[in-house]
């Protein structure tokens, strides 16, 4: 079938889909038109002018691509993003039909895509990105995505057929994105963190990329940020961390290292397409989180902020943030659907020992509740009474409980996974997302 | 007296994905719990055999391909002599996944690769290929080691590698749901003297308090050389957590 008439129908699919109320119908029309058209994709944006912006990464991306749409909108740029449930093959194929103008062309300046890491490759057959964006590798879902080696492994094909035209935005600090560096000829720019203040001596477990990139001798950190991403260097073959094109953003929207280094990725890929230090201010200065990521909802009066966590190290970031912000109420909320990955032994690589605390209320709910209620139980040197630790399997309840022990001037943090997080919103916001 | 136990943790830095290390902090907590003393000694790539011969309880988890080379290539003559006498003379250990694989006969790689194991469990692994499924999900086994009859354990299993037994060497349990060893023959894991092998992540030991204990007990008994009998813990939480996924998988 033609391009065209697949977009023709692809709207009609989606507004029904919407009309029916069977959710947004953000992949339903890509899936179709990929059936139909193996190249839509390819094929689409031939004809068009659009620039493609790849963010790829475990964890940021939402919040990356958010930042970088934001810069570039205040700019006076037209630009659409696909949804964080879009990110694979079928998403964006819909994301870019339902963009196209009423001739079924792509008019827009840019289109930001957030990727699925392992749809990664597989896209860039079919396109070729203005830049692409690659924040990190940390384990997640290793029942989904397997182990980062094999993930590393299938995006060096990918990056290794990036033609010179391509800008390619590297984490330097996370020694596995950094040597990615090394296999394109596309160009390469690193951003990073430099102040070491920023750094920590605490234990952290779940780190994946300890051992050298090219050597697999043991690396050695003069400062590590979190996890494995620090300054680091080989002591064996002298690889080490690329110098940085950006280091610092003239200012930073959110809260926690981690959105840190989300915000140098975006400032950095504004600077390479040439927007000034006023430009790109303007662009991040009324930045709000994206849904669910230190996004604030007032429920029955009290104030609620919800930190994803999907992962040991989101887990660990959210913690650590939450416990910098004086937290006292929490609610961690566990569950294991497909989303999420149904294996849930990641929370015993988190380091709760680090960030819980005697002080901390706990409730805990999810469909694997009983599970991170054992991880809470057996947190190392920390002794939880147990009128300080509350299960709840049911999570309006859990909810409604937390927030009615929550002090009126006291923030509720609630920690969720994937999910669960939806699940959390639809209940606080009344509203469905995807 | 106050007891003590030293709790080797082989390759902690190497051998720990899928959350293994919950199973080290379980056996710390339930130790201390009881009041017995104990030390997690971490043997990193380029440990001493003499650090390995002090250990009471050893541990070793799986890892990424990648990393199981590092591994394979500090495992010294000499440390490879030590853990095989250690095992033999009955010190207990748990080994999970690659660590299990690893002290079996050989590892087939998808291409055919042999990768030589340690050979002191009489087993041997092979990897189907990439066109076949790893072996994953929530699984529930039945022990049959130990005469405890109708004990259940759960967990959450995740490999590509088929293991098959030899016949000096017993299955730690049979699998009720999942794939176990190898998905055909319904054994799940190994017991040998001591020492146990298993595919069970999870981890294995929250959830399955009393198998924590066992271990606990048999590194105490080893050591001290005589029967021991571990203080009861209020398990509730342990068991809700037990009944709660084995209710959700059956």
């Amino acid at each position: 079938m033609r391009n065209a008439v697949l977009i023709s129908l692809g709207k009609v699919l989606s507004n029904l889909s919407l009309t029916l109320n069977l959710g947004s119908g953000s992949t339903w029309p890509g899936h179709f038109a990929l059936k139909a058209n193996k190249h839509f994709i390819k094929e689409l944006l031939e004809k068009s002018n659009t620039k493609i912006i790849l963010v790829a990464g475990t964890n940021g991306k939402t919040t990356t691509a958010t930042l970088i749409t934001e810069i570039l909108k205040k700019n006076g740029k037209t630009v659409f993003q696909n949804a964080t449930g879009a990110n694979m093959l079928n998403g964006i194929a819909s994301t870019l039909l339902l963009n196209t103008n009423k001739e079924g062309k792509l008019d827009a300046d840019f289109a930001i895509f957030e990727v699925d890491e392992n749809s990664f490759t597989p896209l860039l057959r079919e396109l070729t990105p203005d830049t692409v964006v690659l924040l990190n590798l940390f384990r997640d879902q290793l029942d989904r995505y397997g182990e980062v080696n094999s993930i590393v492994a299938n995006w060096k094909k990918g990056i290794r057929a990036l033609p010179k035209t391509t800008t390619l935005i590297l984490n330097a600090d996370d020694p596995e994105i950094a040597y990615l560096g090394e296999a394109t000829i596309a160009n390469v720019a690193y951003f990073g963190l430099a102040d070491k203040a920023l750094g920590q001596t605490e234990f952290q477990h779940a780190s994946d990329s300890l051992y050298c990139p090219d050597c697999a001798a043991k690396l050695t950190y003069s400062t590590r940020f979190f996890s494995h991403l620090g300054i680091w260097k080989c002591p064996k073959c002298r690889l080490k961390r690329p110098s940085l094109s950006l280091e610092k953003s003239p200012l930073y929207p959110l809260s926690g290292i981690y959105n840190m280094y989300n915000t140098n990725a975006a400032v950095l890929f504004a600077k390479e397409k040439g927007f000034t230090e006023t430009q790109i201010k303007e662009g991040l200065k009324d930045f709000t989180a994206a849904f669910g990521r230190q996004e604030i909802v007032n429920y029955y009066g009290k104030q609620i902020q919800l930190f994803l966590s999907k992962n040991p190290t989101s887990f660990n970031q959210s913690l650590r943030t939450i416990k910098e912000l004086g937290a006292k109420q929490l609610l961690l909320v566990l569950n294991d659907r497909a989303p999420d990955g149904t294996d849930v032994s990641w929370i015993w690589d988190a380091d709760t020992e680090a960030y819980l605390t005697p002080e901390m209320k706990i409730f805990i709910s999810g469909d694997r509740c009983y599970d991170m209620a054992l991880r809470v139980k057996y947190t190392q040197k920390l002794v939880i009474n147990n009128d300080r630790l509350v299960i709840e399997p049911v999570l309006q309840k859990a909810i409604d409980d937390a927030v009615t022990q929550t002090p009126k001037d006291e923030t509720l943090f609630i920690l969720p996974t994937y999910s669960a997080m939806l699940e959390t919103r639809k209940i606080i916001t009344g509203k469905k997302i995807l | 007296m106050k007891r003590k136990l030293t709790l080797g943790w082989l390759y902690p830095q190497l051998m720990n994905t899928y959350g293994d290390r919950g199973n080290i902090i379980v056996l710390t907590k339930r130790s201390q719990w009881r009041d017995i003393d104990i030390e997690v000694k971490y043997l990193n790539e380029g440990y001493s055999a003499k650090e390995l011969q002090s250990c009471d309880l050893l541990f070793m988890g799986g890892a990424q391909d990648k990393q199981q080379q590092i591994v394979a290539k500090d495992m010294t003559k000499e440390k490879m002599k030590v853990l095989s006498e250690m095992i033999e003379d009955g010190i207990p250990g748990l080994y999970i996944c690659g660590a299990y694989q690893f002290l079996g006969n050989y590892y087939k790689e998808a291409d055919g690769t042999i990768i030589e194991g340690l050979k002191i469990f009489d087993l041997y692994t092979e990897n189907p290929g990439k066109d076949v499924k790893r072996l994953i999900g929530n699984i529930s086994v039945d022990i049959t080691a130990e005469n405890k009859s109708l004990q259940t354990m759960v967990g959450f299993e995740n490999h590509g590698g088929r293991t098959y037994l030899g016949k000096n060497i017993q299955p730690m349990a049979r699998v009720v749901i999942g794939f176990g060893n190898n998905g055909d023959d319904k054994t799940e894991g190994a017991v040998y003297k001591n020492s146990y092998g298993s595919y069970m992540h999870g981890p294995i030991l929250p959830k399955n308090p009393w198998f924590a204990d066992l271990l606990i007990q048999k590194a105490l008994e080893k050591k001290y050389k005589e029967k021991i009998e571990l203080n009861k813990l209020n398990d509730e939480l342990e068991l809700t957590a037990h009944d709660f996924i084995l209710k959700k998988i059956s």
